[in-house]
């Protein structure tokens, strides 16, 4: 392999160069945009001004006041929420996952094949019933409330079923033999080796959670328990809207998810390789 | 990793409980409690003297809440009014509708503030979820019989007006000018005679003499109030043998393709787009317009509001929006929300002449109540520079007198939506306009299961 | 004897410790999903609004209504539209993004595949607003194309019928063609490099290796995201919502944001009959998921 024939490979693949530095801007540039318009005063952002300007602080400042002044409530709360979310969600699906494979049988078969259904049903048509349910929990604006309908769902329960195959069953048998309880065997054994699995499901669980607004707006109804999507939709809707400041608060409850992607993008990937084996 | 990972997470949710915790240390913890599994129905107080309301539009409505706080604690000084930022007037609806459903009202606040257009079906549907305000300690004949139609449901009161809705016609004086006319001329004229001056306008200037929310579309129900009409006609749809309607669609149709009217896509669109992008010389709407059109300081002084025009040429009134605050069935401290509601917007404290509640609603928020005794202060009777001195709030309740009560609907909403879609059929579609009004009215008949 | 006793009660324990893992996966889905799902279809049978609703007579009243109502049908077309168009061009981005940055030759790949994953970190209420602002009569793209000249006025571009649905397709695809090529990047991981080298010296150029190597090994994954992408396009509310309000006059409304707007958006909701609707979804996307299931399976 020379220089030569290197230069030569990378000259045959200016095309895809171009292609994926077209595909990156245009993948890029709204959040650019975002960014800009957050330094924006509210008319120009309305006028579609691109330059950055200096508006910042007085968006801040009026961001901060907004909502009765519930900004950092709001995101502690979609930090609460989840955080809360994926930590059961991770381990609710995870060892569904791992029985339905591993203890797999006709019955256990069938049993998946009924909560793969749940992925179908559309959110408008359990709202109300659902609603009802957490309200005579008493469980109107806690957390649980939140999480509840959103821990156990059959695409995360299928991830980790998917990738429980790379486990070998001899291990199992070993542990067995040595008198390991079944329990014991999933935290010791199992865990510790699926560890990019669990960051990938802790991505997509977080993102979801984030970003979910319909349900938390049904049932996180008092503003010290909304989330930082409902706020922005609170900011953002009324006769007159400040977009500056909107978009500021748009930047805010978009960094979070950007960050946990940015930190876990290794064990992401990985995950969800196996996932797809 | 796993550990770095765990940990990760376990510090990231101290934190986050913290924060959760950090802010809302001041008032009970709504979301800390959550976290404990205890949870409350955190929309009710414990406090005798604390009221909790729903309400949307931090700068119209909330504003106008804080002012009758700050006014009512004038007599009760231990008085606190806990406001829950919705972000839309449908928000406060799903959540009478939802705890209706789940057959448990303990999930609302004390008090709703509510559209005006809607209060009627959900007390209908909804008895239970209310308490009327018959007997409140104020003088309902001084608070508007227009606006009091809607909040009145089989003889009894149940609401508490917030602000008008009265229509006012802006327009550009300096964009008028540039054309050739004055308000004068556009006072009290024809809606041919306003195609006209349109169209020059149009041509001189290149924006357009009036807008609108394409989406909703409000216009047609305005126009039609200016001429003592409605979309409806004992309680059903009124459209294709309405001629009034007839003549006001076609009049909208001319307008739209002589480049008079702009129509918006939706509502950001009408806001931000055409009235402060700078491309219409009048704005015909609700008065709580008033605030964005204000929010281009560069026009400030070359705006001025007049009635809108009406197929007779004589002057239009309407009125478009608004609404009213409603005590729900959850309410335990019913006197006091009363007697908070009956001073404030029901104007017994206005009864001197002057009410901090209308006021300051007024100045902080553009809110023009319907109380005739507090149009009496200053604050209403004053010129507002931005609309070159003219004192467009006394105008405006002016106004108001005259807004002819037509007959309502449960489906107010629904029949104009059915319009602007026959409109977007004949402009785009290239529709003729008998077949889509017909088509709109059987819509709307189907749709109220008449057929 | 002892130690065959021993060897059954283990077995039991392997059993019962089986069904124990699924059990708080099981009841969570039981009552959160299927529970209220049947409670929706009881509600699909009745009529009326609040304290007046009851049971319909007939009792497929509320099934047939649909039939003859308009606007649902022009939000089954839209929806659907929107499936037909948007899930292909998506898909198909995505496996190419993906197939391009497989490329062991390229540089900067970390950085390609973050920005065009990002999108999908937005939230959905962000985006919306986003697209809506760029997309306005004087936006940006607006004065973009009229800079390069591409247009002479303003182009109201989700005001128009066709302008409004080609913003939301163009929405949908910024935000989860990223998302999709993850997976697909992932699928091909798992296909060893050898199988490209043996291709290249059989002489195969890159589009008949795409085809004959690429897809093929891809199928379980595409067929997973092809399932993913239609059950989201079918419940689709949020972009119809936040960035065009379902308007003009309904003509780009999907059916989950009908069934909502007659549900909670426009005054009493009519219960029974957005139950019904919503029923409807379910055995729509139910179908098409078994649809896609079969054709995964018969291209064996």
């Amino acid at each position: 392999m020379t220089k030569k024939n290197k230069s030569m490979i990378q000259r045959r693949l200016i095309p895809t160069y171009i292609f994926l530095i077209i595909c990156s801007f245009i993948s890029v540039f709204p959040l650019y945009w975002m960014f800009a318009a957050a330094t924006n005063s509210s008319l120009n952002v309305a006028r579609g001004s691109i330059a950055f300007g200096n508006q910042l602080m007085v968006n801040f400042d009026h961001l901060k006041a907004a909502v009765q002044g519930t900004l950092w409530t709001s995101m502690g709360n979609s930090f609460l929420y989840s955080i809360v979310q994926t930590i059961f969600t991770l381990f609710v699906c995870s060892i569904a996952g791992y029985g339905f494979e591993l203890y797999h049988d006709k019955g256990k078969d069938k049993l998946f094949g009924i909560l793969l259904l749940a992925m179908m049903v559309p959110a408008v048509a359990t709202m109300v019933p659902l609603y009802g349910l957490i309200s005579k929990a008493n469980l109107l604006n806690s957390v649980w409330a939140f999480i509840l309908p959103g821990i156990s769902t059959p695409f995360m329960i299928m991830m980790f079923r998917q990738n429980s195959r790379n486990f070998p069953p001899d291990i199992m048998e070993a542990a067995r033999i040595d008198g390991l309880p079944e329990w014991k065997i999933f935290f010791k054994m199992y865990v510790p080796i699926q560890k990019s699995i669990y960051a990938a499901a802790a991505v997509i669980t977080f993102m979801n959670a984030w970003n979910a607004y319909m349900w938390p707006k049904v049932v996180m109804s008092d503003n010290r328990a909304q989330t930082m999507p409902m706020f922005i939709a609170n900011i953002s809707s009324g006769y007159t809207v400040d977009y500056g400041m909107t978009m500021l608060g748009v930047l805010f409850c978009s960094l979070p998810t950007m960050i946990v992607f940015f930190v876990l993008q290794k064990q992401f990937a990985e995950g969800i390789t196996g996932s797809v084996k | 990793m796993k550990r770095k990972l765990l940990s990760l997470m376990l510090v990231g949710t101290m934190a986050a409980s913290m924060v959760a915790c950090g802010g809302a240390s001041s008032t009970d913890n709504a979301s800390g409690e959550g976290a404990d599994g205890a949870a409350t129905a955190a929309v009710q107080s414990d406090d005798e003297n604390t009221l909790t309301v729903y309400a949307w539009d931090e700068n119209f409505n909330i504003p106008a809440l804080q002012a009758a706080e700050k006014d009512y604690q004038e007599v009760n000084p231990d008085f606190h009014l806990e406001i829950i930022t919705q972000s839309q007037s449908s928000d406060v609806e799903s959540a009478v509708t939802l705890a209706a459903e789940a057959g448990d009202y303990s999930t609302l606040p004390d008090i709703v503030l509510f559209q005006d257009h809607y209060i009627q079906q959900y007390v209908t549907n909804y008895p239970d979820a209310w308490q009327d305000v018959d007997d409140a300690d104020c003088d309902w004949d001084g608070l508007g019989a227009e606006k009091l139609s809607y909040s009145t449901v089989n003889g009894k009161h149940y609401g508490f007006p917030v602000d008008a809705g009265t229509a006012i016609f802006a327009y550009r004086t300096d964009l008028l000018e540039e054309a050739g006319y004055t308000m004068d001329d556009v006072t009290g004229i024809t809606w041919d005679e306003f195609d006209k001056i349109g169209v020059d306008v149009y041509n001189k200037t290149g924006k357009y003499l009036l807008c609108m929310d394409g989406d909703g579309n409000d216009l047609f129900y305005m126009m039609l109030q200016a001429e003592g009409a409605s979309q409806f006609k004992d309680g059903e749809p009124y459209f294709t043998e309405n001629e009034k309607l007839v003549e006001i669609f076609n009049v909208v149709v001319k307008l739209a393709q002589d480049n008079v009217l702009y129509l918006a896509n939706d509502w950001s669109d009408y806001t931000d787009q055409a009235i402060q992008g700078d491309m219409v010389a009048g704005v015909y709407n609700g008065n709580w317009i008033i605030p964005t059109i204000e929010q281009v300081k560069d026009n400030a002084g070359k705006w001025e509001i007049t009635t809108a025009p009406t197929l007779t040429g004589a002057e239009g009134y309407a009125s478009n929006g608004g609404s009213s605050l409603y005590i729900t069935a959850n309410c335990k401290k019913t006197d006091l929300a009363k007697d908070f509601l009956a001073y404030t917007f029901g104007g017994r404290s206005a009864e001197d002449g002057q009410s901090i509640t209308y006021d300051e609603a007024l100045t902080n928020g553009g809110v023009i109540g319907t109380c005739a005794a507090a149009a009496e202060s200053d604050v209403y009777q004053q010129g507002v520079e931005f609309f070159n001195d003219q004192p467009i709030y006394a105008d405006i309740v002016e106004y108001t007198q005259h807004v002819p009560t037509v007959e309502q609907s449960d489906y107010h909403y629904s029949a104009r939506e059915q319009l602007a879609t026959a409109l977007q059929d004949v402009l785009t579609n290239g529709e003729d306009v008998e077949a889509a009004l017909a088509n709109a009215e059987q819509q709307l008949r189907f749709e109220m299961e008449l057929d | 004897m002892e130690k065959k006793k021993k060897g059954m009660t283990l077995a039991n324990k392997q059993l019962a410790a089986g069904w124990l893992f699924l059990t708080p996966a099981t009841i969570l889905i039981f009552i959160m999903s299927f529970y209220p799902i049947i409670q929706a279809f009881i509600t699909s049978l009745k009529t009326g609004k609040g304290v007046n609703m009851a049971f319909a007579n007939p009792l497929n009243y509320n099934y047939t209504r649909m039939l003859q109502d308009n606007i649902f049908m022009t939000s089954m077309k839209n929806t659907f539209l929107y499936l037909i168009i948007q899930v292909p061009i998506m898909l198909i981005l995505a496996i190419l993004l993906a197939q391009l940055l497989n490329n062991k030759d390229l540089k900067f790949k970390g950085i390609f595949r973050t920005c065009i994953f990002l999108p999908c970190a937005t939230s959905l209420v962000s985006y919306s607003l986003i697209f809506k602002s760029m997309f306005a009569t004087q936006g940006l793209i607006n004065s973009v194309l009229m800079k390069i000249g591409l247009i002479s006025e303003n182009v109201n571009w989700l005001g128009t019928p066709a302008t409004a649905k080609a913003v939301i397709i163009i929405a949908l695809i910024w935000r989860w063609t990223g998302y999709n090529m993850v997976f697909y990047l992932a699928g091909l991981q798992n296909i060893e490099y050898s199988v490209y080298e043996a291709a290249k010296i059989d002489g195969a150029n890159g589009w008949e290796t795409f085809w004959s190597i690429t897809v093929p090994l891809l199928k379980p994954t595409i067929v997973m995201t092809a399932i993913m992408s239609i059950n989201g396009t079918l419940q689709l509310f949020d972009e119809s919502m936040n960035l065009t309000s379902g308007g003009p006059a309904n003509s780009t409304i999907t059916m989950s944001h009908y069934i909502y707007n007659q549900a909670f958006g426009k005054g009493v909701g009519a219960l029974g009959y957005t139950s019904a609707m919503s029923f409807l979804v379910f055995i729509l996307v139910g179908i098409l998921a078994f649809i896609s299931l079969k054709v995964g399976d018969t291209r064996d």
